[in-house]
């Protein structure tokens, strides 16, 4: 038998497809949030060319994990992160998620299991949407941020927090004059300094584990690293980690 | 037996709902029916001195209220309680009220009596200000001080002076609603299937508006009621709650979602009110300096000053005895109390092994997803651990 775990999103829906040994048959991802909730598991399995017949096991997770018809449990995300990390990096005892509407920081014990976590409350700055408001100021995609700061030689500090102040201060650099790849430099070091932030709030036990879609920002990773003073491991499909915890939930509750 | 009392349980808890659900129609109530009304200002007031002057007090915490014309006079980043009070007063929300009674224990409500003075001149203040530094013996006298001008005050306003006589009597009152409250807590602890997390809360929030033996003689039917229903606890993981006050409703309604009741709290806007009661005339002195006594001794409050730190303890004590597995800090957007707090009690815990799970919340605040993953994940951590 095989078992799905879908990950609904604010801003992408994952899915991944084990088998009873919890090895990774399938993946699927759309850049689509709650918006695909309603026949996920029908354009899953299509995609995927699996039959109904063969999930044994759904679990829903995300924050459309309430909209999934036809799931058999849902499980919050920061359970199926945690489980999907430890997965993915056997050792993980600390995770950072930066999600596309919110961030998240989970300590786990040596068991894997959650001991603490936290996640932004008061805005949305450290998320994967100031990531992509920024990036739209800049007039290039979220993909091309981390060779954007690749290139600069020094950053420019961006001071606001807030999302709103802080597109109104990368405006005001660009008006005066600062290079594209420097404000590119400071957007990531503000991001990480959030995340840092955040996750101080909860035991930083390495190995730390990024997941989530951010992750992909080698840039982003390194700078909360150097914020942390921890090495961050990120492993291969990060934004699946959710799925796959969420996956591996349903062959663990069947 | 048992679905013919409990629904008598759910009807007389509603009662009381209906009342916390719609303070204006209880303070229209009151008014028709002649009564006149003081506003008390969070978190403590003597409202025993309120009651002998015969007037009803009513609790003034906030609401939810957007701030629009209390922008002008209280920042952003002021605690949500004080800007809706404000804003209920700028836009009549109070009128009718006969006056308020102003407190000074924290920042923002310090400035509250002087912006109050401005905002609303129509529907006068009357300040009230407890010592910090309660444990001094000085606190005690200036504190019996401080009820005789209030009473000189309210005196005045009610039409009829408060005697010593008509201050015993009140204390009485407040004595048989604060044992009432306290069975109702343990009640409601052993029955959340008839009485969920937000049952609990309105149930014990309609204390603010109602007269208070009225709201006693229902909320005793109630706990009478309850005492015969069965032990409902099965299954279900007790929490005890902290912080400034739990809401909104949409939070609350979130805990049995995931299995959770309220064990026990250790809320300024619940238990605190009445966990501890004004001494008997053994202890000596004045009715109003009994009342200080009440003052003086409430401990383990994030807006009382307390040199020994401890609400930690206190929240393990509430865990052990009430058999909680977790606590839940309710943490007041912009309270900076409760946030200075947080630090000492959340290490406490750790230490002690209590999972401890901390989330914001604000009256008025539009949904409660955010809060959704918090609790399930917490239930998941619980369940998974």
């Amino acid at each position: 038998m095989k078992y799905l775990g879908v990950d609904i999103g604010s801003s992408a829906s994952k899915a991944v497809i084990v088998d009873n040994e919890g090895v990774v048959v399938a993946r699927w991802l759309k850049h689509t949030g709650v918006g695909v909730a309603t026949d996920v598991i029908e354009t899953v399995l299509a995609e995927t060319g699996t039959e109904a017949s063969e999930i044994a096991c759904t679990v829903a997770t995300g924050y459309g994990r309430k909209l999934v018809p036809g799931a058999d449990e849902e499980i919050a995300e920061l359970s199926c992160h945690a489980k999907g990390a430890r997965a993915l990096v056997p050792k993980t005892r600390t995770i950072i998620d930066i999600g596309g509407q919110d961030a998240k920081a989970i300590s786990l014990d040596g068991y894997g299991r959650i001991q603490s976590f936290a996640m932004n409350d008061k805005c949305a700055a450290g998320t994967g949407r100031f990531l992509e408001v920024m990036a739209h100021v800049l007039g290039v995609g979220t993909d091309a941020l981390p060779d954007l700061a690749a290139a600069s030689g020094t950053d420019i500090r961006i001071s606001n927090t807030c999302t709103v102040f802080a597109e109104s201060e990368v405006i005001s650099q660009l008006a005066g004059g600062g290079s594209k790849a420097d404000i590119a430099k400071g957007i990531h070091a503000s991001v990480a300094e959030r995340i840092a932030g955040l996750a101080k709030r909860v035991d930083i036990v390495p190995v730390v584990c990024m997941t989530g879609g951010s992750a992909n920002n080698s840039a982003l990773a390194a700078c909360i690293g150097k914020e942390l003073g921890a090495e961050i491991v990120v492993p291969e499909w990060p934004q699946m980690a959710g799925a796959l915890g969420a996956a591996l939930y349903a062959r663990a509750i069947l | 037996m048992t679905d013919t009392v409990q629904q008598e349980a759910k009807r007389l808890a509603q009662l009381l709902i209906d009342v916390a659900a719609d303070p204006k129609a209880a303070l229209r109530a009151h008014l028709a029916g002649g009564r006149k009304v003081v506003g008390c200002f969070p978190v403590l007031t003597p409202d025993e001195v309120v009651h002998a002057a015969g007037m009803v007090p009513f609790g003034l915490w906030g609401g939810r209220k957007n701030a629009v014309e209390s922008t002008k006079y209280l920042q952003a980043f002021c605690c949500s309680v004080m800007k809706a009070n404000v804003e209920n007063g700028m836009t009549g929300v109070y009128d009718g009220l006969t006056a308020v009674i102003t407190t000074a224990y924290c920042d923002t409500l310090k400035c509250i009596e002087e912006v109050w003075k401005v905002a609303v001149p129509a529907l006068p203040s009357i300040p009230f200000v407890c010592p910090q530094n309660r444990k001094d013996p000085a606190a005690l006298d200036f504190l019996e001080s401080a009820f005789a001008r209030l009473a000189e005050a309210l005196g005045a306003f009610g039409g009829r002076p408060v005697t010593e006589e008509a201050l015993e009597k009140s204390i009485a009152v407040f004595g048989a609603y604060r044992a009432e409250a306290r069975r109702f807590s343990l009640a409601a602890a052993q029955h959340p299937w008839t009485i969920p997390a937000a049952a609990r809360h309105g149930v014990l929030k309609a204390a603010y508006f109602m007269r208070k033996e009225d709201y006693t003689e229902i909320l005793a039917a109630l706990n009478d009621a309850l005492g015969q229903i069965p032990d409902e606890r099965e299954g279900k993981t007790g929490v005890v709650l902290t912080g400034l006050m739990a809401e909104p409703n949409a939070f609350l309604e979130l805990l049995p979602d995931y299995g959770f009741y309220v064990a026990a709290d250790d809320l300024v806007h619940e238990s605190l009110q009445f966990r501890a009661d004004v001494p008997g005339p053994e202890a000596g002195g004045s009715a109003a300096r009994r009342l200080a006594m009440r003052f003086v001794g409430v401990d383990g409050c994030s807006l009382l000053y307390d040199d020994e730190k401890r609400r930690g303890k206190r929240l393990i004590e509430l865990c052990e005895a009430h058999g909680a597995r977790a606590v839940i800090a309710c943490m007041m957007k912009f309270c900076d109390p409760e946030e200075f707090d947080f630090p000492l009690y959340s290490k406490e815990l750790a230490a002690a092994g209590i999972p401890l799970l901390p989330v914001e919340v604000e009256q008025n605040m539009a949904g409660a997803e955010g809060l959704r993953t918090r609790v399930q994940t917490f239930s998941e951590m619980l369940r998974f651990g």
